[in-house]
């Protein structure tokens, strides 16, 4: 480790948004209110509180009820009457991942396709190819009740017969792949299109060629083709290149929830050694029902003996590690979502940007420090806090085992003036009171 | 130990998958014999084996 | 007799919830002693045996079959009195004249939790722990006495029954007796709490259905299908509730809909179409504008049940080939 150029910053923004993707089963909770400016700020401001009164098509709206949705959330309040009204606004949206911005554009490219036409009329272009299957399938499960609306994937190694028309309604690919399919191979003609989605526009200019490549396509839409545009960020670049893509924009904003430690019932565990540590996680186990906890090591070397000791006491371990290819990473980390693992060991460095709000508990195993040794707090903070105050409640355990990490948990408490309370593992009552 | 004392209620007497016709009240059995159930009538007690089919 | 839809569940019903929780409440004083102990050495036994019966059942997935094996048998042993190893240490319940009857419950309890827990979050994890579950159940049968006595208490719609507001009830009570958690910061929201009892009733769901395949082959299910039959009939016999009901019969059906179809043909279809044609209407009839998607969920599988006359098997079920893993 140690070296960060930034290619690997660059690599990185698109594997953590997968990651995150991967990882999640659930809405990220937000209190704070949209803001949205409106490009004719005297029409009307729709908001909608229920997906019925949106007006979708009954097979659409089997699929969004078919998914588990009961309500729409916060963003998708605003965005979706903007997106689906007549005639067609454009738009540019930034809210955190996990705020249900996928969910919203999916549902509006699915209300403007005319299924009887079979070409191309939506295009949308993501980062990667993993980001674009992943929007492919929420494509596929809103879509469920609606199978003559077809999708296809411009990607790379995806060849087509030269000459060939596409019939799919749906297009999802990345910026290349999708120029190509339009200009070079005319497999789509972009004269027809009448919705095109940038996703995940921050991580998109991140990537060489990319902004490129978006804005060439764009040229070759009709003016009237609706524009929507995505973003988890908004710094000056991203905001310079949305305003380049998307003319006469609405744009809605959605702050940040900021992490707090407020709904996170935080404590310390006094061991003296990495044995005790293992002991008192063990009692851990023995008294809360944990559905899914990820675990903090400092080394990868204590990660793979933790992860070893938990096995051979029979627990379903999961072990990501820093050397591990991003696929092979996406694919522990899915197993783990899908359950077929409930305990993920990894290390401070290796899941760096992950968000862990879908795990009930957190465990340091070890705290986290930078590398001269002081308290880590900005990574405490991500890995612990939670946001949006009526969130799921959090539990995280510390494990304490010398003077050094004593006084580096003080200092973590003096940081956030919140206390950190001490456990006794050995005092199973106590550990059930604290869960429940 | 004490907890399995929950026997000999009505919601424990059919432990039978299928209840005997000789089990059912008249009401119980004109309903298994209907086309249809009435609301709010449905037996609680599981059907006869020889009443499953038309 | 009766006419309509009822307010609340059958007497004989009510009697034998009632009679559940008194026993579960006799069995917890019963080991008093084990549970509060006084000094050290009964408290680092309590804390082993403890960990004995609950960290199997946290360790339940669906990686292999003879996984699940091994953690069943582990239980099973516990129950049986005999010497177990955990954590590197070996207890076994007769070190202390209470400890098989603190064990039962703790198994009991965790059980339900993990339900609650996990089969919340992730539907198909309900099949790998009902079937342990059933098996404990079909062996030491004051174990499932015991489950249902707990899941009765986190999730009363398992009854079924729609506890009423006693006057006098303060409404943090009455909250919890309907199952929602209540803490300093206020009740809990609807979604968090309808997906937990989802959890709990498709654990039940699958609990009814499974069998032990390692049991004895002879004896009846320990807790059959015909409480399937039971627990639909007296859902349907009651007027529906807002949002729980039409969730709970969608979560109910799409896992053990399958089996109680083959198990009682025609008249399992009677009672689909009954509720199709003359409850569902009432259940619409007490839903406001916000809580369309429990409902439209549940219209979306009974019209394609009834088109295709047939309901397809749960997603998650484990197969043949599951048990030779
Ligand atoms: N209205 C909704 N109700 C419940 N869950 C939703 C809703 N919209 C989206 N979700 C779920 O929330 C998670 C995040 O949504 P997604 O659209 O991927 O967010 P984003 O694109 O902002 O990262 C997904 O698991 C998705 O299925």
């Amino acid at each position: 480790g140690g070296k960060s150029t930034d290619d690997d910053d660059k690599e990185d923004k698109a594997a953590q948004s997968l990651l995150n993707k991967l990882i999640r089963n659930n809405l990220v909770n937000t209190t704070n209110q949209v803001e949205v400016l409106q490009k004719d700020p005297n029409s009307p401001l729709y908001s909608v509180k229920s997906f019925e009164e949106l007006r979708l098509k009954p097979q659409l709206l089997q699929g969004v009820y078919g998914m588990g949705f009961n309500r729409p959330s916060k963003i998708q309040e605003t965005a979706l009457p903007m997106m689906l009204a007549e005639p067609p606004q454009n738009l540019i949206a930034q809210s955190q991942s996990g705020t249900g911005k996928t969910a919203a554009f999916v549902l509006a490219m699915l209300s403007h396709v005319d299924p009887n036409n079979k070409y191309p009329q939506c295009l949308c272009v993501s980062p990667t190819y993993e980001l674009a299957l992943q929007t492919g399938k929420v494509i596929e499960q809103m879509g469920k009740h609606y199978p003559e609306v077809q999708l296809v994937y411009a990607i790379r190694g995806n060849k087509l017969q030269r000459g060939m028309k596409l019939q799919e309604q749906i297009v999802i690919g990345t910026p290349g792949t999708m120029l190509d399919w339009c200009g070079k191979f005319k497999f789509i003609d972009p004269k027809k299109v009448k919705v095109f989605v940038l996703d995940e526009a921050d991580v998109m200019i991140a990537t060489q060629g990319h902004q490129d490549q978006s804005i060439r396509i764009q040229r070759m839409l009709p003016k009237n083709c609706q524009m929507l545009l995505f973003s988890a960020t908004f710094e000056e670049s991203v905001w310079n290149f949305a305003q380049r893509i998307v003319p006469d924009p609405n744009i809605i904003k959605l702050k940040r929830e900021e992490e707090t430690l407020d709904t996170i019932k935080q404590y310390y565990v006094l061991c003296n050694c990495k044995e005790e540590k293992f002991q008192a996680l063990c009692n851990i186990y023995g008294a809360i029902t944990i559905a899914q906890a990820m675990i903090f090591c400092h080394t990868r070397k204590t990660a793979g003996w933790l992860a070893g000791e938990l096995s051979r006491e029979g627990h379903q371990v999961a072990l990501l590690s820093g050397e591990m290819q991003v696929e092979q990473r996406a694919a522990v980390i899915e197993r783990f979502r899908d359950g077929k693992e409930k305990v993920l060991v990894t290390t401070n460095v290796c899941a760096r940007g992950i968000d862990v709000e879908q795990v009930s508990v957190v465990i340091n195993f070890d705290l986290p420090v930078d590398k001269d040794g002081n308290p880590d707090n900005e990574t405490y903070l991500h890995r612990i806090g939670r946001t949006g105050r009526f969130g799921k409640r959090g539990l995280a355990i510390n494990m304490v085992d010398s003077k050094m990490s004593m006084n580096i948990l003080n200092r973590i408490q003096e940081h956030f003036n919140k206390k950190i309370e001490k456990l006794d593992t050995d005092d199973l009552d106590e550990i059930e009171k604290i869960a429940s | 130990p004490a907890a399995a004392a929950g026997a000999g209620s009505a919601a424990e007497a059919s432990d039978g998958l299928f209840s005997p016709e000789s089990k059912l009240t008249p009401e119980e059995l004109n309903q298994f014999k209907a086309k249809r159930f009435t609301l709010g009538q449905i037996p609680l007690k599981p059907p006869p084996a020889n009443m499953l089919m038309v | 007799q009766r006419k309509g839809l009822q307010n609340s569940a059958e007497d004989a019903t009510l009697k034998w919830f009632k009679e559940l929780q008194d026993s579960a409440a006799r069995c917890t004083q019963s080991f008093e002693q084990l549970n509060s102990p006084k000094d050290a050495q009964t408290k680092k036994l309590k804390l082993e045996l403890q960990k004995a019966a609950t960290i199997p059942v946290s360790q339940i997935a669906s990686n292999s079959g003879s996984q699940l094996r091994e953690i069943f048998d582990k239980i099973d042993k516990l129950l049986s009195g005999r010497q177990v190893v955990s954590g590197g240490k070996s207890v076994s319940t007769s070190m202390h004249p209470q400890g098989l009857d603190f064990v039962g419950y703790k198994l009991a309890e965790k059980f339900v939790k993990q339900g609650e827990e996990e089969v919340a979050s992730h539907h198909e994890a309900a099949f790998p722990i009902a079937v342990v579950a059933s098996g404990v159940w079909e062996l030491h049968p004051q174990v499932g006495d015991l489950i249902l006595a707990h899941l009765h208490k986190k999730c009363p719609y398992a009854v079924p029954h729609y506890p009423p507001m006693k006057e006098g009830t303060p409404v943090e009570e009455y909250q919890r007796i309907l199952g929602y958690r209540v803490d300093d910061s206020g009740v809990e929201g609807q979604d968090s709490f309808l997906k937990r009892m989802s959890g709990m009733i498709r654990l039940y769901a699958a609990i009814i259905q499974l069998r032990w395949p390692y049991g004895s082959k002879q004896a009846v299910a320990p807790h059959g299908l015909n409480h399937g039959w039971r627990w639909l009939a007296q859902m349907l016999n009651m007027e529906p509730l807002a949002d729980i009901t039409a969730t709970l019969l969608f979560d109910f059906l799409e896992v053990c809909g399958n089996a109680l179809m083959k198990q009682y043909q025609i008249q399992f279809w009677k009672l689909i179409l009954l509720l199709k044609e003359e409850y569902f209407p009432r259940i619409e009839a007490v839903t406001s504008s916000g809580q369309m998607g429990s409902v439209i969920r549940l219209k979306q599988f009974l019209e394609t049940s009834l088109q295709s006359r047939q309901i397809s098997p749960p997603k998650g079920q484990l197969s043949s080939t599951f048990w030779r893993s």
